[in-house]
């Protein structure tokens, strides 16, 4: 790896491995137990739950993957190609929904507007909104107790290019948290302690991901929700056609 | 003899869930909170006859937590049951603190705790 980048970098790969360790414990412990459950209640209408949670695992595997190919491989870059953020939100929102559902969150997708299309590495970005969105889902419950579950993948505009991200009624999430949790990332079992009862690694495998296409994941606002989002650069070549 | 009542704190709902469900199917009654400030105000309204609780929380530590619980008079005698996903080893130096202070009557690490384990020690504690 090049000197100059490992030492930018937050967190080592040997941190990055025991915290998605840490994290993978969560999903496959659900499964773990859920078999279980159905094995002693004989309840065979449970099944479904486990096959949400073994897929959402699944796909959360590919992301860290991902996100290790990219600390491991300095020669290994998610390069530009021209991208829909509609349709990125969109195929994240279906692959999302299962788990949403076992969670009672409502994950809605608000992509209305017209958007042109952006400079994105496309799997890169599906694979950082879901990382993001998962571990949303996962907190959400205890962070807005009694309040409404509802997870938004938005996108809108911005002065810089088009903004998309992951929002929902979670005050906590600010700037602030989020440095403080990449500080804290791979040393803490809690680094966004106010925002997340868990490792986080969702989010701060997106961030490595999106750090990859050179891009930045930052604290942002959507309407009255607060969440994590990145700018992506509108393709000029294909506006002018 | 009404059913025994145990509060589940816990902060992921699919674990939650299934908790509350085997245990009720053994005929424990269940509160379930997400957090220590909803599991204060539940021991409040209808005290507990067990606690079973998560160290990692949203907002504040499991141990926090405890601490606050013992302070309450009326709470000092309820067996609290650890059952988390931050392994034992972790609290090697302060498992003293955890059982004399605490009244922690059991440490159960969830991988390696199967349903039928935790109805076993909720059994053997407040069976």
């Amino acid at each position: 790896m090049d000197p100059a980048r490992q030492t930018k970098d937050y967190l080592l790969p040997h941190q990055l491995l025991l915290s998605i360790a840490e994290q993978m414990k969560l999903p496959l412990l659900q499964i773990a137990r859920q078999a279980e459950l159905v094995n002693l209640s004989r309840d065979l209408k449970d099944i479904s739950g486990i096959q949400a949670l073994a897929t959402n695992a699944l796909q959360l595997l590919d992301a860290y993957s991902l996100s290790l190919q990219l600390k491991n491989n300095a020669g290994f870059e998610l390069a530009p190609e021209t991208t829909s953020v509609a349709s990125v939100l969109y195929d994240a929102n279906r692959q999302l929904q299962a788990l949403a559902r076992m969670y009672n969150v409502q994950l809605e997708l608000n992509i209305g507007g017209r958007f042109e299309p952006v400079l994105a590495h496309r799997k890169g970005l599906e694979s950082a909104i879901i990382g993001l969105a998962s571990a949303f889902i996962e907190t959400l419950p205890a962070q807005v107790n009694g309040g409404d579950l509802k997870l938004q993948l938005a996108t809108h505009r911005c002065r810089y290019g088009i903004v998309a991200g992951v929002y929902a009624d979670m005050p906590g999430l600010r700037s602030e948290a989020l440095n403080r949790g990449r500080k804290l990332y791979g040393r803490s079992r809690q680094p966004m302690v106010d925002v997340s009862h868990t490792s986080g690694a969702g989010i701060f495998v997106a961030d490595a991901i999106f750090k990859a296409m050179s891009l930045k994941l930052h604290a942002s606002r959507h309407r009255h929700l607060y969440g994590l989002g990145v700018v992506l650069k509108t393709s000029s070549q294909l506006s002018l056609v | 003899m009404s059913k025994r009542t145990i509060l589940l704190i816990e902060p992921d709902v699919v674990l939650a869930e299934t908790y509350r469900s085997i245990l009720e199917k053994k005929g424990f009654r269940v509160r379930h909170v997400f957090g220590a400030q909803d599991a204060v105000v539940a021991a409040d309204e209808k005290k507990p006859d067990l606690v079973i609780c998560e160290l990692q929380l949203v907002s504040h530590s499991g141990i926090e937590f405890l601490y606050e619980f013992r302070s309450y008079p009326d709470w000092r005698q309820i067996p609290i049951i650890v059952l988390s996903l931050v392994p034992m080893a972790e609290f090697k130096d302060s498992m003293f603190g955890l059982v004399e202070r605490l009244g922690v009557v059991r440490y159960l690490y969830k991988p390696m705790t199967g349903l039928v384990e935790l109805v076993r020690e909720v059994d053997f504690v407040i069976g």
